[in-house]
């Protein structure tokens, strides 16, 4: 996402220089982004932001789930302590007039006596209850307070629902392209979702109009998790409570699948956020509602099967 | 694919096309038994030629008379995931769905006499304040259908319903699909920006759990939220009486330790429950009378009168002696409580 941000900005006249900082080389091919090679972990960029004296910073890089190969460790250490050295680096320029953060509305949590829309004052209603939300409270912790001793440096945190889309590979695709989709008994949790394009799109308006303070960002209105698996053409597996944990173990030592706490709570709870700040102040409408996003993943999965049919079957 | 619908069309029995579903029927169309039979055959004939079990559920619809013919089409439809939820999670197809239960229970179950059905505004937004009782939120979907049967520009009413509910497997999803959010301020508030009809019941868990000495005796009103919530929005306020409800689980104890167990507000003990298993949680067919009140109108309110509490208080206690007055000249009019 980081590199297809810098394909947008750099398309933009408005824009008269994009550096990006990675620790590999992305993958698309960028004409004039200036890349910066360093860990965000490590204290070398303190010296490497202030001498690209940019306006605007944006941090894209916090991880919902370690990928293969990297720790709950590693996970902790770049959202958290990546983000700290990133401030400490910002501190030291006197350029930066605005920061974006791409975080993440996990930190509302999901929560059964949840109001149904959190709006952006709701974070402190409920308990912290993995450590993700844990990490991601530090993190915005971390830039409250930046924002606070750096009042001319606008701090703009966009909390994320998450993404869908036919070309992500995240935790909700990987969920809806197994065979049998496991659900919770007895549960049918409202879901809220953003549209791939619109998760860029965003980004880009965040930047180009930075507000004060956090903005959820998500695609209008909700769609309930058994009408998400049906419009994706999957059978789903109501699993009773008590049973959902131990099946899903079995599943990851089986590596089929691989949920985080956060995602478990999320298929039995559900959640939805009040998008009104994104729409009015930010003025970035996502084009898809939830609905229509979740409309399009299914299309382009080309699947509408509920079940293999008996020729299928037979035939393979 | 679309010769081979038309194939399939052509193999359908003459009595099931769409267009004559009633004049088959007199024709003598097919028994019970042969029309499940046809169902089946064409079901199956449907997966073997390659089709979605939708689908071929669509097709095979076709040899069912045609009550059943729409519902199995429904069901086809709704596997496919085409169908409508609001932002809510309200799924008014369901509800129209499950309505046939509830309205045995209201006609013949308990009797339900309405009352006042005018004073419910026919648009906009309204805060629906009722007396809770009866353990489950019987009293709730009751007001529903009364609303839906007899108001002339019938409205499905949302409603507040306690959290812990929304724990309950089956019981959770069910309420979210009739109408039913978590009693939240800020989900009442959103509802009536958007100017829905919302109801409420302020005496919350104190008025569904209380024993049966206590019944038609109002609990507090909470702190006055639901006037506070009334005044930000400038709803009016429509007390609602509701008489019945109280008989129908008659609470003689209750089992804190079990509920601390379940993590329930309460677990009722009752003539026939938990004794009985499942069949103790048939409520008793008491008569009932519903009565709307005339509604209270807030929008003469200055804009910061929410946050006055001495107008707070005293307009939740006008609404609450509305509603006892009521619930005295209901009882009165009932007479016997079964009979």
């Amino acid at each position: 996402m980081g590199a297809s941000l810098a394909g947008r900005l750099e398309r933009d006249p408005d824009v008269e220089y994009v550096a990006g900082l990675d620790t590999n080389r992305p993958a698309a091919l960028l004409e004039r982004t200036e890349l910066l090679e360093a860990d965000i972990r490590s204290p070398v960029i303190a010296r490497l932001i202030p001498q690209a004296e940019v306006d605007t910073v944006v941090h894209n890089q916090i991880i919902r789930r370690p990928g293969p190969g990297m720790s709950a460790r590693a996970m902790h250490d770049i959202n958290v302590i990546g983000s700290l050295q990133l401030l400490a680096a910002c501190e030291k320029s006197d350029t930066i007039r605005a920061i974006v953060i791409r975080g993440s509305a996990g930190i509302y949590g999901a929560e059964p006596h949840a109001p149904q829309f959190f709006d952006e004052r709701m974070t402190r209603l409920f308990p912290l209850r993995t450590r993700f939300q844990r990490d991601v409270a530090e993190i915005e912790n971390y830039f409250e307070t930046y924002s606070r001793r750096r009042p001319h440096v606008v701090c703009t945190m966009l909390r994320y629902q998450p993404s869908i889309g036919p070309s992500l590979n995240t935790q909700i695709t990987r969920y809806l392209s197994l065979p049998m989709v496991p659900t919770y008994m007895g549960f049918d949790p409202r879901l809220q979702f953003l549209h791939e394009d619109d998760a860029l799109d965003a980004l880009v308006a965040a930047v180009k109009r930075p507000v004060r303070g956090a903005v959820n960002v998500a695609g209008e209105g909700t769609i309930g998790l058994t009408r998400l698996v049906r419009l994706a053409g999957k059978p789903t597996l109501p699993l009773a409570g008590p049973l959902f944990g131990p099946a899903v173990a079995a599943g990851r030592r089986a590596g089929m699948m691989d949920f985080s706490d956060d995602f478990r709570r999320l298929l039995r709870y559900g959640r939805a956020v009040d998008v009104t700040r994104l729409i009015e102040e930010v003025g970035g409408r996502p084009r898809y509602s939830t609905v229509a996003a979740a409309r399009d993943y299914a299309a382009k999965q080309g699947g509408r099967r509920l079940m293999p049919s008996f020729r299928q079957a037979v035939t393979g | 694919v679309s010769d081979a619908r038309a194939g399939e069309r052509l193999r359908e029995p003459a009595y099931a096309t769409e267009a004559d579903g009633d004049r088959g029927r007199e024709r003598g169309a097919p028994s019970g038994m042969e029309a499940a039979f046809g169902f089946m055959r064409l079901l199956r004939g449907g997966v073997e030629t390659g089709l979605d079990v939708p689908e071929a559920l669509t097709r095979a619809a076709a040899a069912l008379p045609r009550d059943a013919r729409d519902t199995v089409r429904r069901s086809a439809r709704r596997l496919e995931g085409d169908y409508h939820e609001d932002e809510w999670g309200f799924d008014e197809e369901f509800t129209d769905m499950v309505l046939p239960f509830f309205e045995f229970m209201y006609d013949k179950w308990w009797r339900v006499q309405v009352t006042g059905v005018h004073h419910v505004p026919t648009h906009g937004r309204a805060l629906l304040t009722a007396n809770h009782a009866g353990i489950l939120p019987w009293d709730a979907t009751m007001m529903s259908v009364g609303l839906v049967r007899e108001h002339p520009l019938p409205r499905h009413p949302r409603f507040l319903v306690l959290n812990w509910a929304f724990d309950i497997p089956w019981i959770s999803l069910l309420l979210r699909k009739v109408g039913g959010v978590v009693a939240s301020p800020y989900n009442a508030l959103r509802l009536l920006e958007q100017d829905e009809l919302v109801a409420v019941f302020p005496e919350g868990v104190k008025g569904a759990g209380k024993s049966f000495s206590d019944r038609y005796r109002l609990q507090r009103f909470g702190r006055g939220g639901f006037v506070e919530i009334a005044l930000r929005t400038r709803s009016p306020i429509v007390p609602v009486a509701v008489v019945g409800s109280e008989e129908i689980y008659p609470k003689l104890g209750e089992l804190p330790l079990l509920a601390r167990l379940l993590g329930s507000p309460y677990f009722p003990v009752t003539p026939t429950f938990p004794w009985l298993g499942p069949v103790g949680t048939v409520p008793l067919p008491s008569k009932w009378r519903i009565e709307f009140c005339e509604p209270i109108p807030t929008d003469n309110f200055g804009p910061d009168a929410a946050d006055d509490r001495a107008l707070v208080f005293e307009l939740s206690e006008r609404v609450r002696e509305t509603i006892q007055q009521k619930l005295y000249e209901n009882l009165v009019k009932r007479g016997a409580a079964f009979v």
